[in-house]
């Protein structure tokens, strides 16, 4: 399997087990909560194996109750434990915002750090053919709920340290992945691993523009940037990784670099990850041309021809490019 | 906890309110005087290593589970000698470390959170419980079904207490809640529930002990409804909307009246007993007060301290 040394290619969501079953063996607070993660293994197979290497009473199905499911992983984190709550599409991740936001929070905080709340929620975002309400990118909303972290991968390697990191994380993290993530592979380091939480990456650089974007968009700019590479123009990709706390000073730097800056979110435009990204390069290194890359702002259909037609693609992004660059 | 024990513990409660509703800085506060037997009963039933969460009407629940009242009136006061630094303040008093895991404030809020403390109880596997008072403004909420239905799926060592004192803030109960009885909502989930008079301190602590009992032998959860009074209007920020002649009614039902007559009836207290007892409440909430004055405000910068 193993395709260069001290690495081994494992699909996203084996990452994501891989990680959560490591927390588990060496630490037994580290318990899961979710619709469907126990024998089952989670929707899209995320905990698959864990039921039965851990046990129902660390492997916990829930009823489908999300503001439960959220509230009961942040009691138990603030009397203690390190649960991880899977709610299975981000949409519904609002059922649990009550807890998540009110709460966990602001637990440290409200108690002068008598109580933390390190619970990791994990939910996936993102369209792929299931209609109005099982597809939204809502990330951007919790960017700016102070004690929030809020991290979202783009490969099985940051899969697997960012999720580390977030179980080792003293507060509440909510860990953003893409459907469309599930099914794709990549090399991850055979020995234990931790991501950076709160340090984006350069995925390729680039001298004329600078992409920054996160999730399974990474996928959509790496398209982008071949595309132009081929008409000699070159594109950095900065993976912001994590959206809160948000690695300025990279996007910054790569912005101050090439001039010009492209965000790209499939989530909505208004307040959304790129309006912040934007404004705050602009603040840092000031007369850098912006363009932002994100769904239509419109609600995204099942119907695979206006789903399409609402989600940013590889030619869209081309478009932004050319556009910043006159 | 004796009898002498739970009378001096509402009184203190009563004492502590009617000192801070004086103070003219005392800020936006809710007020348990009317409900003090339900922590006060409540509380006589847990154990040291047990957790209470309240509602962010939490001054009672705060004094009757033995939190200094020192800290508990610097916190209300915004004082740097709070447990929270003075940071969380009115609805969301907190000390862990003695049992009380803390307030929330927002309406059926903390129930959830109950239930995972709850779990986590469970997990530890130590005969511990946990105790969640909330309002009967937070049985029209979703989340007491979702706990409902999980604690009894789980058998979570819980108690759920519902502070029923008739009223959220204007609208009351009958207008807002279908169920004859508030403890019927339970029976579904076959949760065990009673129904009491919430100014019968006695009474709360007996059925709250057996449910406890119950729980920590691995029972599962319980529903206890108590039905108490509310003396003041629904916060410091809110008019009262209640007739006189209606509150001479609802201050006829005292808890503290009803206990202390029931003792002197028994022998157990006479008036100069019970002057003594007040002195003594009076004396200690004068000295939270001298505490509280004396310490300081935080410092701007903690605005940004235990933020993530």
């Amino acid at each position: 399997m193993s395709s260069e040394a001290g690495t081994i290619k494992l699909f996203f969501r084996e990452a994501i087990a891989r990680a959560v079953r490591e927390e588990m063996a060496g630490d037994e607070r580290v318990i899961v909560l979710g619709q469907d993660v126990g024998a089952f293994g989670g929707s899209y197979k995320e905990f698959l194996g864990l039921y039965d290497q851990f046990g129902a009473a660390r492997v916990r199905d829930t009823p489908v109750a999300e503001a439960a499911m959220v509230g009961l992983g942040v009691g138990a984190a603030a009397a203690g434990y390190r649960p991880l709550v899977s709610i299975t599409y981000m949409d519904f991740l609002m059922l649990g915002l009550d807890a998540l936001v009110n709460y966990a929070a602001k637990a440290r905080f409200k108690t002068g750090g008598q109580v933390t709340a390190p619970v990791v929620v994990k939910t996936t975002a993102g369209a792929k053919g299931q209609g109005v309400a099982h597809s939204q990118c809502l990330e951007a909303w919790l960017m700016g709920v102070p004690g929030l972290v809020v991290v979202a991968p783009s490969d099985a390697a940051d899969a697997y340290g960012l999720m580390k990191s977030a179980l080792r994380h003293d507060g509440p993290v909510v860990f953003v992945d893409h459907k469309r993530l599930f099914p794709t592979a990549g090399e991850v380091p055979l020995a234990e691993t931790f991501g950076p939480i709160g340090q984006a990456a350069i995925r390729r650089p680039g001298e004329h523009a600078t992409i920054a974007t996160h999730g399974h968009m990474v996928r959509i700019a790496a398209q982008a940037a071949e595309r132009l590479a081929r008409d000699g123009v070159s594109c950095e990709i900065v993976d912001l990784r994590t959206l809160a706390p948000l690695d300025v000073a990279t996007v910054a730097a790569s912005a101050a670099r090439t001039g010009a800056l492209v965000t790209l979110e499939e989530g909505q435009l208004t307040c959304g990850v790129g309006a912040e990204v934007a404004f705050r390069v602009r603040e840092s290194v000031g007369a850098v041309r912006v363009a932002r890359v994100g769904a239509l702002a419109a609600p995204i259909s099942s119907n695979p021809v206006l789903e399409a037609a609402a989600l940013p693609d590889a030619a869209r992004v081309i478009d932004a490019v050319r556009r910043v660059l006159g | 906890m004796d009898p002498l024990a739970t009378l001096k513990s509402m009184l203190l409660i009563r004492r502590f309110e009617a000192a801070l509703d004086a103070r003219p800085d005392r800020g936006f506060q809710l007020y348990s005087s009317g409900a003090e037997a339900v922590a006060v009963g409540v509380c006589a039933a847990l154990r040291p290593g047990d957790q209470l969460l309240s509602s962010g009407r939490s001054i009672g629940p705060a004094l009757a589970r033995g939190i200094d009242p020192r800290l508990v009136m610097a916190e209300l006061l915004g004082k740097a000698t709070g447990p929270a630094g003075g940071k969380g303040g009115r609805g969301h008093l907190a000390k862990p470390d003695q049992g009380f895991f803390g307030a929330h404030a927002v309406v059926a809020g903390n129930l959830n959170i109950a239930a995972g403390a709850a779990l986590a109880a469970q997990l530890d596997g130590r005969g511990r419980m946990v105790a969640c008072i909330f309002g009967d403004g937070a049985a029209g909420a979703g989340a007491l079904h979702e706990t409902l239905n999980i604690a009894a799926l789980w058998t979570l060592p819980l108690l759920l207490v519902c502070d029923n004192n008739g009223l959220s803030v204007s609208t009351p109960r009958e207008a807002a809640l279908a169920p004859a009885r508030l403890s019927d909502l339970a029976a579904p989930f076959g949760v065990p529930a009673a129904s009491l008079d919430g100014t019968d301190v006695e009474a709360v602590r007996d059925q709250a002990a057996e449910f406890a009992a119950q729980a920590r032998a691995g029972g599962g959860p319980a529903f206890l409804e108590c039905r108490s009074e509310r003396f003041f209007s629904h916060s410091t920020a809110t008019r009262e909307t209640r007739s006189a002649a209606a509150m001479r009614g609802v201050l006829e039902r005292c808890p503290i009246r009803r206990c202390a007559a029931k003792l002197q009836a028994a022998g157990q207290l006479d008036a100069a007993g019970l002057a003594g007892l007040e002195a003594e409440a009076e004396a200690r909430v004068a000295d939270a007060l001298a505490f509280a004055d004396a310490s300081p405000y935080p410092d701007p910068a903690e605005a940004l301290s235990d933020v993530v």
